[in-house]
């Protein structure tokens, strides 16, 4: 009610300026005019004779001058004789027709457009914004504030190691872990568990502590899959192929034919018995070289575009070919002098050790 | 309900808009009385606008999730001053600061101009109103910044992080008082095609105008440059964007109105061209919002891409630049031409100023819109890059500031060109000596730019040679001649410290494109790199939380050639709400030259940074600084301000030569 009161006394109220505006004045709209085109004439001729004072102008310049001017001047008073037999009278009429419509106008667009029936929300004032909902990052932080008050709590270390895994929080999943091992007892899937956020944490690299839980884990349950599965790719990994064929074995022996991960075994004890090599990368790797030969070819000659200059130099570092990457990355550079055109390129061979020789130190 | 009171003000000034448009292109000769309500219905337009941009300012600061537009472009934990700026930082908001800065025109045409003739006053307002429900009515049916959302989320999206930045404070509002200031210098031509007054005293009321806005546009122009340049972390001020360029084209035809306005409203002359390129410069001002808000481009300008939009402008552009000079083609036949001059004089320097600026604009336009047109006609998509702009603008370019310094020393009507060729004798000189000895100690190879500073520096002497020589510096006392230089015409200061302004700009862009150099490199803390004498120490490297942002901080040690000593930072940021990532670069100032440091993307236990050598950059800048100055210095002079000369209490005679 208030905010239509509001509106209405705005409306009003700007009505009511433009209605007044027109208020009942007699001026001569022409007189005006004149006056201040006649003040702009007397600053020409006062600028002319100036000139001529100067000798800037000479003195048939001048009278030219003010010939032209003099035209001028009567020009315009011949237009404003003119306008002024053209009047039209705007009555009162009219407007009072225009301001009404305006109102309505304005009042009936917003019935269209606006929400008068809904109040601001600013956020300070919320009642649904007390009670914050609680998304991941807040529900861990509340955990590790409970976890530094009690750092015996068994139970809140249970919770949040996997929640740090997730995270990829990995260092942070391996101390979460540690703590639930020595707060509690050790079982195989805690063991693996531990074993799977170092890896994670070396991106990989594998370490002795990790590779003596799995085998522990392994050892401690003759039935666990997981364990004997990282097992078997670690030694895969470290190129102890016969060690790794066995555990791929085991691991394999223990399945019922229809685990998600039966694929992948098979794959990787497929590759330890060709030692290290998977028997389909001979067949890929001369493809790709002939690919990656082909596009060199095309750069060199015809040049191209540093998305495939990218391309070029990501494909040698994949293939271990430095040298190569090098070169390719000093024509690329050659070709596109600027960093700024070179995109990801700088990125991507500065951080496989590539140098940098167009540079100037 | 603030919000609501907001949309509510926003439709009645649409309203008010429509009534003037309709009430005033009618009644416009009944003399005193249509003026006062237009004028009156000018001032109210503002104030509403103004109340309802408030309400939108209100609702972002309050962090008010009930309105559409905060839950898109605001987030509670936000920084205040982006808040507020946030407002603007996309295409509704924006809409509604544009308008705000018409009607404020609107309103200031009726506050100041009580002396305009009532049927000019009555068809400028109503032009200006005509532009406002345009406008308006776009806004509110198309993109409507009042829409709700119920029930309000929680929290807002968060805007561009590239936009939170001081920039986005500044720019845009300068940008648009120059863009929109130039529909005041349209609706006064179009008033003058309908009333079919055009005179000197037309002229003298446009020029101020003219220049208001042209100084917002360069000042605009130079905080968008810069502020590219500083944020976008490519080291690079200009990029011959299209939008950059949708700028760029109204700052040229606006400086070509400038120049022709000036012989207007001295001589009388160039009446038709002069209302041509208000015509013009407005219709490349709606051309760039066309540009920027259809969709057409992408880019950081481009905030909402959705075809209707784009359609109803299109339709707005084509109603207004058509209708425009379909009026031109009807009247301009009648407007009676005025004013003889030899072809050597003051006003044919002026006309080869804008026979220039207008072909620049020409081969900017083409370079902007041929490849959109090909894409839309025939899908293929090219892109016409810098060098297309480099050749052509320089090519047009350079013979414009070859003659610069002659136009301020040509007489009116007629002029000797030996003389004024003998007066910048002294500057011509000096200039190709000092460009000579730059280029020596900088040790260029065979190319364009010492060609480019001698350019530089034959406009920026050739500027100060005219103050020299009305002051008679040398020929008379000292005190004497200090005398007549403080009682220059402001004007004749103006003059001079704009084209100034030119040359320094010049340099700048010489020099910095000649003499940059760039380093890439990896870095780990505690390592250093050099650059052009400067040494950089990467000190230290983390992780550090902002107010809305996760920053990776890497903080730097730069030892300058001389031996002193900076810390400096540059980081990059995450932003919580978006995920996206920001670079900041650390810029260092030494002089009037730039350190540019970028940390690049951390790779595995390395860092990419990028350092840049910027010599003399930031004349760039500075002198579109002094550009802008010496359009505020123009309209604080008498004459501009009340339409007649310097009082003659304490002459500075002339006596004759």
């Amino acid at each position: 009610m208030l905010f239509w009161l509001i509106v209405i006394a705005v409306t009003a109220i700007a009505c009511a300026a433009l209605f007044y505006a027109a208020g009942p004045r007699t001026v001569n709209a022409t007189s005006a005019e004149l006056d201040d085109a006649n003040s702009h004439f007397r600053v020409v001729l006062a600028g002319i004779d100036a000139d001529l004072a100067a000798g800037k102008l000479g003195e048939a310049e001048a009278i030219a001058a003010k010939g032209e001017l003099a035209r001028e001047i009567l020009k315009l008073k011949a237009d404003a004789g003119r306008a002024a037999g053209t009047l039209r009278d705007m009555g009162r009429g009219p407007l009072v027709a225009g301001i009404l419509s305006t109102a309505v106008l304005a009042l009936g667009l917003y019935g269209v457009l606006g929400s008068p029936d809904m109040p601001s929300q600013p956020l300070a004032e919320r009642a649904d914004a007390a009670a914050p909902a609680i998304d991941l990052e807040s529900a861990v932080t509340r955990i590790e504030a409970a976890l530094t008050a009690n750092p015996d709590d068994l139970r809140g270390w249970t919770v949040i190691a996997p929640v740090y895994l997730e995270m990829a929080r990995y260092g942070d999943a391996a101390r979460a872990y540690r703590r639930v091992l020595e707060l509690g007892e050790p079982s195989a899937d805690l063991r693996t568990s531990l074993a799977e956020a170092l890896l994670l944490e070396a991106d990989g690299a594998g370490s002795p502590e990790a590779m003596e839980l799995l085998a522990a884990a392994a050892a401690s349950e003759p039935g666990h899959v997981l364990s004997r599965l990282y097992l078997a790719s670690e030694l895969t990994r470290l190129g102890r192929y016969k060690e790794a064929v066995d555990a791929w074995n085991a691991a394999l022996a223990l399945s019922s034919g229809d685990e998600p991960w039966l694929g992948a075994a098979r794959e990787g004890l497929a590759v330890a018995q060709n030692d290290g090599v998977a028997p389909a990368d001979t067949q890929q790797a001369e493809m790709i070289g002939q690919m990656v030969s082909g596009l060199a070819t095309r750069l060199a000659e015809s040049g191209g575009s540093i998305e495939e200059w990218t391309q070029l130099v990501r494909a040698y570092l994949v293939l271990g070919d430095t040298a190569k990457a090098q070169a390719a990355f000093d024509d690329a550079v050659r070709a596109y002098p600027q960093a700024f055109d070179r995109g990801d390129l700088d990125a991507v061979a500065l951080g496989a050790g590539l140098k940098l020789n167009g540079a100037t130190p | 309900m603030s919000i609501e009171l907001g949309h509510f003000s926003l439709i009645l000034a649409f309203a008010i808009a429509v009534l003037s448009t309709v009430g005033g292109y009618a009644y416009w000769r009944s003399g005193q009385r249509i003026a006062l309500v237009l004028r009156q219905g000018a001032v109210l337009q503002f104030v509403l606008v103004a109340v309802a941009f408030g309400a939108l300012i209100q609702a972002f600061v309050v962090s008010d999730f009930s309105l559409a537009l905060a839950v898109n472009n605001s987030h509670s934990l936000k920084p205040l001053i982006f808040k507020i700026s946030g407002v603007w930082g996309n295409h509704e908001g924006s809409m509604v600061l544009w308008i705000l800065i018409l009607v404020a025109f609107g309103a200031m045409v009726a506050a100041f101009g009580r002396r305009l003739p009532n049927d000019l006053m009555a068809l400028v307002l109503a032009t200006q109103s005509l532009l406002t429900a345009a406008f308006a009515g776009f806004t509110l049916f198309t993109s409507n910044p009042f829409e709700r959302v119920l029930p309000a989320p929680l929290e807002g999206n968060d805007l561009n992080p590239v936009l939170q930045d001081i920039g986005l404070a500044i720019h845009p509002p300068l940008l648009y008082a120059g863009y929109v200031g130039f529909s005041i210098c349209f609706s006064f031509a179009i008033a003058a095609l309908i009333s079919g007054r055009i005179d000197q005293a037309w002229a003298r009321w446009v020029r101020p105008w003219t220049m208001l806005s042209w100084t917002f546009l360069t000042l605009g122009i130079a905080m968008g440059s810069y502020w590219a340049y500083y944020e976008l972390g490519w080291g690079g001020w200009w990029f011959w964007d299209p939008v950059e360029n949708a700028s760029f084209m109204p700052w040229l035809a606006g400086t070509a109105l400038l120049h022709s306005a000036l012989v207007m409203e001295k001589r009388n002359a160039l009446k038709i061209w002069t209302i041509f390129l208000s015509i013009i410069t407005f219709s490349l001002s709606l051309l760039g919002t066309f540009l920027v808000r259809s969709g057409i481009l992408t880019s950081v300008h481009t905030f909402a891409s959705d075809p209707t939009r784009g359609l109803v402008i299109l339709s707005l552009l084509a109603l207004v630049i058509g209708g425009a000079f379909f009026l031109f083609a009807l009247r301009a036949s009648s407007l009676r031409q005025g004013g003889l001059f030899a072809p050597v004089s003051r006003e044919g320097a002026l006309i080869l100023n804008n026979l220039f600026l207008a072909t620049a604009v020409g081969a900017v336009l083409v370079g902007t819109l041929y490849p959109l047109v090909l894409d839309a006609l025939t899908g293929t998509s090219i892109s016409v890059g810098a060098p297309f702009f480099n050749l052509t603008f320089g090519a047009l370019m350079a013979p414009l500031l070859l003659v610069l310094p002659f136009g301020p020393l040509l007489a009116w009507k007629r002029a000797d060109i030996v003389s004024a060729a003998q007066r910048l004798m002294a500057a011509a000189a000096l200039a190709i000596f000092v460009a000579i000895l730059v280029s020596a100690l900088g040790g260029v190879a065979l190319s364009l730019a010492p060609l480019g500073l001698l350019l530089g520096f034959w406009v920026a002497f050739g500027a100060v040679a005219e103050l020299i020589d009305r002051s008679k510096l040398g020929r008379i006392p000292l005190a004497e001649s200090w005398r007549r230089l403080v009682g220059l015409p402001r004007t004749a200061w103006s003059t001079a410290i704009g084209h100034f302004g030119v040359g320094i700009t010049v340099l700048g862009i010489v020099s910095t494109t000649a003499w940059e150099t760039e380093l890439v490199t990896t870095l780990n803390p505690g390592e250093t790199a050099t650059l052009a004498g400067y040494t950089i120490a990467f000190d230290s490297f983390e992780q550090v939380p902002g107010p809305n942002y996760l920053s990776d901080e890497g903080r730097f040690t730069i030892t300058a050639p001389n031996g002193s000593t900076r810390q400096t930072m540059a980081d990059r940021r995450t932003y919580v709400a978006s995920g996206m990532p920001t670079t900041e670069a650390a810029i260092e100032t030494y002089g009037f030259s730039q350190l540019y440091l970028q940390l690049g993307e951390p790779l595995e236990n390395t860092h990419v940074v990028r350092v840049w050598h910027k010599p003399y950059i930031t004349l760039i800048w500075l002198g579109t600084i002094l550009m802008a100055l010496a359009g505020v210095l123009s309209l604080t002079d008498r004459k501009v301000r009340v339409g007649a000369p310097r009082r003659a209490a304490k002459p500075v005679a002339e006596p004759a030569e």
